[in-house]
């Protein structure tokens, strides 16, 4: 990291970055914070679109000016009202353009945003606004403000309460709940009051604040905050840049919770270099006819999303008539060849080239077009591992789509697969401006200008996740090939050692099962036990059709799970995976988890991972009955 | 009960031209027992029933109705098979008179003196069709039409009779009425019965078991007494409200069907 680096820059899609991603200070345009990016985008790209939305049906455009505008009046709003630089705003609600206003409004005025899911109970949302100690919060809706109402007494430190929509609140009447229309007054008068402040404040700004607060999910324990400066946001803005590149004419759509580091570098940060514009789905529910309208060039997903397309073509396929469904097979076969050329040799040979076009053209590119998938340059995944066949796969049916890898300690982005430069099954490279190695222990380290501050209010934590000599631990376990691909294989918290002391990572294991398609989720048992065994959560969906299609009466979900052919079929999943591993880690036996959980439930992340400590104690009776 | 059910439906898929009104039921009815199925409108609850009647054809799947396969059969065999269909909205012969419209019902029937003895059943049932057994059964009023509709059903003496919404567009007090003489016919008279209902805590009340159907799928099923004790069932069928902070709560709870 030599001082003079910084000045060398490159060009990429017209936006300039520094050409060595790891040399201080990091600048995107010469900005060198999120807002002074985000000032300097607003007065550049003014009347252009920044966001949509969908109201009542209907497709609405807001522009930069809007989105600066909204974000100047609630910075300056906080600020009358007692927010002081470096306090923490929570906010409660789920993707809209609101979210991006305050997120940058508030970090506009030396504020710390931090996001609150909408599927946390209210003794969560209590502790996460005590721990953060934040002064504001927002909330989207009734349903929201009542968690707070239900915890008010907890949390004396917020000042004031910002309400999103106004329906079923019209005779509410608290001194500590404002509306969004009111909190604009207050920051129309106040800009007017003191004009010019705001940009002072935007000036003030420094790569080294803390930018943002995010809680990790954290399948143990209490989540903790990590803090994510400006330097460390604007090195993943140019990490993202370097290998997952956009275009100022891209459409996003944005649907994954704004909580989360994934979806808040894609939806809120990348696009503040990028220029692109950002779709606001309606809602989870509504992912998929959005994905159609939208049609976006670049999509970054979760593996639970790119299953339940893949599960959705299935079926499309089979209600299709036998010439659809020959054509299809066809044009998949087509695909799966050209994709085999491509992964395995890196080129495709002429024929193939030609068969796979005839086939694009006749099939695939009608089946992009009914997924939304007809103009997608790029498909991402990432927050969980994705079976290498799924991957393969949505190549074959001519979307692109790779695999990376990161956490919030690393600002989201650590390593990444690229069209470019693929290997299905590994997380990809390290990312431009992060270094990776394996500790003696397997862990995989990384170091970089991503690499998050620390833990709010917890240096002991902080502690425990650095090396002394100042890499990252990120906690999983994992090997490097020689072409620098790095592939992951467990967590290092999570390593089982059985009465036989061995020692074995379930992870690799429960990532394998997730792979079926039956199996949405599993844990594997076996802590100081004689064999393992897995708890398994199927994925009620694919596993419902199987059901109806092989005659196998079921009512509800618990009868579905207690059905002998279900059974019978994740056995056989089981066994296929089990065929994979060495003797010691074949999963003896197994029991499904025969409550269809939701994220507001304990047990899962609002990522729908489950957790093993809250699992483990919730299910015991079925653990207690494989052994 | 015994054992075997006496109708049991596995799989079912009903379609409305493109629609898949029906998307995999399954369910089982036992001699003796009442059993509801719940679910708000469009569920597909009305379908499921007029599938098993014969008057729908299933697209996939089996009923098996005393052992016997009678998926896709025509309603009147379904009918001379032993099950009743007494559909929504009574549907009644209005021109004819009450008593008219009991014979009708027992039109398979050939047994002179048994249909004699199953009429005078229904008019100690239901007294006041005694009481106005000349007069046309269109000028009924709603509660007595469907008192009717449901005397004309037991005029078959039927295996298993299917109610399609007793209590739509009746008084609170008819309702219970009728589900009073539904339980003493159940109780007394062994009827089984498959009962479609919107009016929730009746049916419970009611019913040995229960269905939940939603966009065409069961989401619950168990016992009347567990499915009371449900928070689903409690606040999306029965109406309990919730106390929020606030004092009212106007926003629901997420659907969780445990």
């Amino acid at each position: 990291m030599n001082a003079n680096a910084a000045s060398d820059k490159i060009t990429i899609n017209g936006v300039v970055f520094n050409a060595i991603p790891d040399a201080r200070p990091v600048t995107v345009d010469g900005q060198d914070t999120i807002v002074k990016l985000f000032a300097a985008r607003c007065k550049e790209l003014g009347s252009r679109t920044a966001h949509r939305e969908k109201d009542f049906g209907i497709w609405k455009a807001y522009t930069w000016g809007d989105y600066w505008t909204h974000a100047k009046w609630i910075g300056m709003a906080l600020r009358k009202l007692g927010l002081q630089r470096g306090e923490c705003v929570s906010i409660l609600s789920e993707d809209r353009k609101e979210w991006a206003y305050f997120d940058l409004g508030i970090q506009a005025v030396g504020g710390i945003a931090s996001g609150v899911y909408t599927t946390d109970s209210a003794a969560q949302l209590a502790y996460l606004l005590k721990d953060s100690d934040s002064r504001f919060l927002i909330v989207e809706n009734e349903e929201q403000l009542d968690k707070f109402l239900e915890i008010e007494g907890e949390v004396p430190g917020v000042l004031k309460v910002i309400i999103l929509e106004d329906e079923g609140l019209h005779d509410l009447d608290h001194d500590r709940c404002i509306f969004i229309e009111e909190l604009y007054d207050i920051g129309r008068q106040a800009d007017a009051a003191e004009p010019g402040t705001f940009d002072a404040e935007v000036e003030k700004s420094r790569p080294e604040d803390t930018a943002l607060l995010i809680y990790t999910s954290g399948t143990t324990g209490m989540p903790k905050g990590a803090m994510l400066s400006n330097e460390n946001i604007m090195a993943a803005i140019t990490a993202g840049a370097h290998g997952l590149p956009a275009k100022p004419e891209d459409e996003q759509l944005c649907f994954l919770p704004l909580c989360h580091i994934l979806e808040r570098d894609v939806s809120i940060y990348f696009p503040l270099a990028a220029k692109c514009t950002v779709n606001f789905a309606e809602s989870p529910e509504t992912v998929f006819d959005n994905l159609q309208e939208v049609s976006p060039m670049t999509f970054t997903a979760v593996p639970r999303v790119w299953e339940k397309i893949y599960s959705r073509v299935l079926i499309l396929a089979q209600e299709a008539t036998w010439f659809g469904r020959a054509s299809f097979h066809l044009a998949l076969k087509a695909g799966q060849k050209r994709t085999k050329a491509l992964m395995e040799k890196g080129s495709v040979p002429a024929g193939t080239a030609l068969n796979y076009w005839v086939w694009d053209q006749l099939v695939l590119k009608n089946l992009r077009r009914m997924l939304g998938f007809d103009r997608m340059r790029r498909g991402g995944t990432g927050a969980a591992p994705i079976s290498p066949e799924l991957l393969k796969w949505y190549w074959s049916i001519g979307v692109p789509l790779v695999e990376g890898y990161g956490m919030t300690e690393t600002a989201g982005i650590a390593t990444i697969n690229t069209p470019d430069e693929n290997k299905v099954g590994t997380i990809g490279k390290p990312v431009p401006g992060v270094h990776v190695r394996i500790a003696d222990d397997g862990e995989i380290q990384t170091k970089g200008l991503n690499n998050f501050q620390g833990y709010w209010r917890n240096n002991e934590k902080t502690a425990e996740t650095f090396t002394d000599d100042g890499w990252l631990r990120t906690g999983d376990v994992g090997r490097v090939d020689d072409d620098g691909y790095v592939t992951i294989t467990g967590r290092l918290k999570d390593i089982i050692i059985t009465a036989g002391g061995k020692n074995i990572t379930p992870a690799e294991i429960e990532s394998r099962l997730k792979f079926s398609h039956y199996i949405n989720d599993a844990v594997i048992i076996g802590d100081k036990r004689k064999y393992l065994t897995a708890l398994i959560m199927i994925d009620q969906e694919n596993v419902e059709k199987y059901a109806q299609e092989k005659k196998v009466p079921f009512s509800d979900f618990a009868s579905l799970c207690r059905a002998a052919q279900v059974q019978d079929l994740i056995r056989q999943e089981v066994e296929q995976v089990n065929k994979e591993f060495a003797r010691v880690e074949q999963i003896k036996d197994f029991r499904l988890i025969d409550v269809l959980l939701t994220a507001e439930d304990e047990e899962l992340t609002p990522t729908m991972k489950l957790k093993r400590g809250f699992v483990e104690k919730r299910h015991k009776p079925l653990i207690d009955d494989m052994y | 009960m015994s054992d075997k059910p006496l109708l049991e439906v596995r799989n079912l898929e009903t379609f409305y031209g493109p629609i898949m009104a029906i998307r995999g039921v399954s369910l089982e009815v036992h001699k003796g027992s009442v059993v509801t199925v719940l679910g708000a409108n469009g569920a597909g609850k009305t379908t499921l029933l007029k599938t098993i009647s014969g008057i729908m054809d299933p697209e996939k799947g089996e009923i098996l109705f005393q052992g016997k396969h009678i998926e896709g059969w025509e309603p009147h065999k379904v009918v001379r098979a032993g099950i009743v269909h007494v559909p929504e909205g009574r549907e009644v012969f209005p021109l004819l008179t009450v008593e008219e419209n009991l014979n009708l019902g027992a039109y398979t029937r050939s047994d002179k003196s048994s249909i004699a003895k199953d009429k005078e059943l229904v008019f100690e049932y239901f007294p006041i069709l005694a009481e106005r057994r000349n007069q046309e059964a269109g000028t009924l009023s709603g509660g007595q039409q469907q008192m009717l509709a449901i005397g004309r059903g037991l005029m078959l003496s039927p295996e298993i009779m299917l109610l399609d919404e007793p209590s739509l567009g009746l008084s609170p007090l008819l309702v219970q009425e009728i589900f009073d003489i539904l339980k003493r016919l159940n109780k007394d008279e062994g009827v089984t019965m498959m009962l479609v209902e919107q009016n929730a805590s009746a049916a419970l009340n009611l019913a040995d078991q229960g269905y939940v159907m939603e966009l065409g799928r069961i989401v619950m099923n168990g016992s009347s007494a567990r499915l009371k004790e449900s928070e689903d069932i409690k606040s999306f069928y029965l109406g309990h409200t919730e106390e929020g902070a606030r004092g009212e709560k106007r926003w629901k709870r997420k659907k969780t069907w445990r």
